[in-house]
């Protein structure tokens, strides 16, 4: 029940990922450049570096997430019908992964918690930029985003907590 | 010289003459112009390679950044080297109460080909006619005895809101919601952008597209 509901965090958190980095991919880098900027935390040629990688390593990230997790799921389904020591490998080595991609995600979404709540602090009126241009940044921003930093540590923590007490040999279980 | 010369040469002076005083004649009649001539809110060639629209409102703190950061310098480096067309529109928000009545006063002046320097005043002292509602003021002390008359003459007749409406049906058109907004069209392509963009920055995407 766990591992599905940690399977199915890892799978959402993937897709909520590659739509931010999506959105943001289909509209010219000046248009995130200037959401970037306004947050007064770079200097202009570091928010252009910004603009330009970021949404496709979203984009990526979540991909990987998305694929790893459905990996993860396909693994576990067929190390439980069929015991073998191959797929009991392949469902560690899905985990770990998607461990490890988890707490990429969760880095990322920690750093733009602070940010945010940094702005939000100092009230200032910006773009959020989260998901695109033309959503200010507010309180519902700041909490749609902490719920998303939250997902995401929560799924590191599992993936970590499975990939570390499942043992090679004994099938997943 | 012979006679015959001389006389040429009388004949071609006289017509000269003759010819710059009728030219002058038409520059008076063209300065004198319509009683309502169009609102001139675009600055630079047409035929140039990027089109730049700028949806702002007078009253908005973001718009004056955008303006006097940003605008400026493009208009020195690139709508005067014929690189950029840039056109103003106006997009007075009702949260703004003295917006509308700035947009007036830029259209007035636009009239009369004098929207940059009357832009200019509005968004170098926003704090002072913000503040204190006396748009006029502010405009006045850029604009000649002659023209602030001819200015409160177009904002009397009521029709400077029809050319701020159309700006702002505009904007609903290209989904434009908040000031303020650029967009940018190069090749067929239009490239929005919300908000303040710093002059390095928009620098650097405009060459990039001019290298296009």
């Amino acid at each position: 029940m766990w591992r599905m509901i940690l399977l199915a965090g890892g799978h959402g958190l993937g897709w909520v990922l590659v739509y931010a980095g999506y959105v943001k991919v289909r509209l010219p880098w000046i248009s995130f450049a200037a959401t970037i900027e306004a947050y007064k935390l770079l200097p202009a040629d570091a928010v252009v570096f910004v603009a330009r990688t970021l949404p496709w390593f979203e984009l990526t990230l979540g991909a990987l997430l998305v694929l790893t997790s459905m990996a993860a799921g396909a693994s576990y389904g067929y190390s439980y019908f069929r015991r073998s020591v191959i797929a009991a490998w392949a469902a560690k080595g899905n985990m770990m992964a998607l461990a490890a991609l988890s707490a990429v995600a969760s880095a990322l979404l920690l750093t733009f918690f602070a940010i945010l709540v940094r702005s939000f602090v100092l009230g200032m009126d910006i773009d959020c930029g989260c998901f695109g241009p033309g959503e200010k940044l507010s309180l519902r921003t700041l909490v749609r985003d902490g719920l998303l930093a939250g997902l995401s540590l929560a799924v590191t923590a599992g993936a970590v907590h499975r990939s570390r007490s499942q043992t090679v040999g004994s099938p997943a279980g | 010289m012979t006679k015959q010369t001389e006389f040429e040469v009388v004949l071609y002076l006289l017509i000269s003459v003759l010819s710059c005083g009728g030219a002058a004649g038409q520059g008076k009649t063209a300065t004198k112009g319509p009683a309502d001539p169009p609102a001139v809110k675009s600055f630079g060639s047409k035929g140039a390679p990027i089109t730049m629209e700028v949806f702002s409102d007078f009253q908005c703190p973001a718009c004056r950044t955008l303006f006097l950061d940003t605008i400026r310098p493009v208009m020195q480096n690139y709508v005067s080297a014929g690189k950029v067309y840039f056109i103003h529109r106006d997009m007075p928000l009702p949260v703004h109460p003295y917006s509308r009545e700035a947009a007036r006063y830029a259209n007035a002046a636009a009239k009369l080909g004098k929207l940059e320097q009357v832009a200019e005043a509005l968004y170098e002292r926003q704090a002072v006619w913000s503040a204190s509602g006396n748009v006029d003021a502010v405009v006045a002390t850029v604009l000649s005895p002659v023209e602030m008359t001819r200015v409160r003459q177009f904002i009397k007749s009521g029709k400077l809101d029809a050319g701020i409406d159309k700006d702002v049906a505009m904007a609903n058109s290209q989904m434009v919601k908040s000031t303020p907004t650029i967009i940018l069209t190069h090749k067929g392509q239009t490239f929005p952008i919300v908000g303040v963009v710093s002059y390095p920055i928009l620098r650097q995407f405009l060459e990039e597209q001019l290298r296009k």
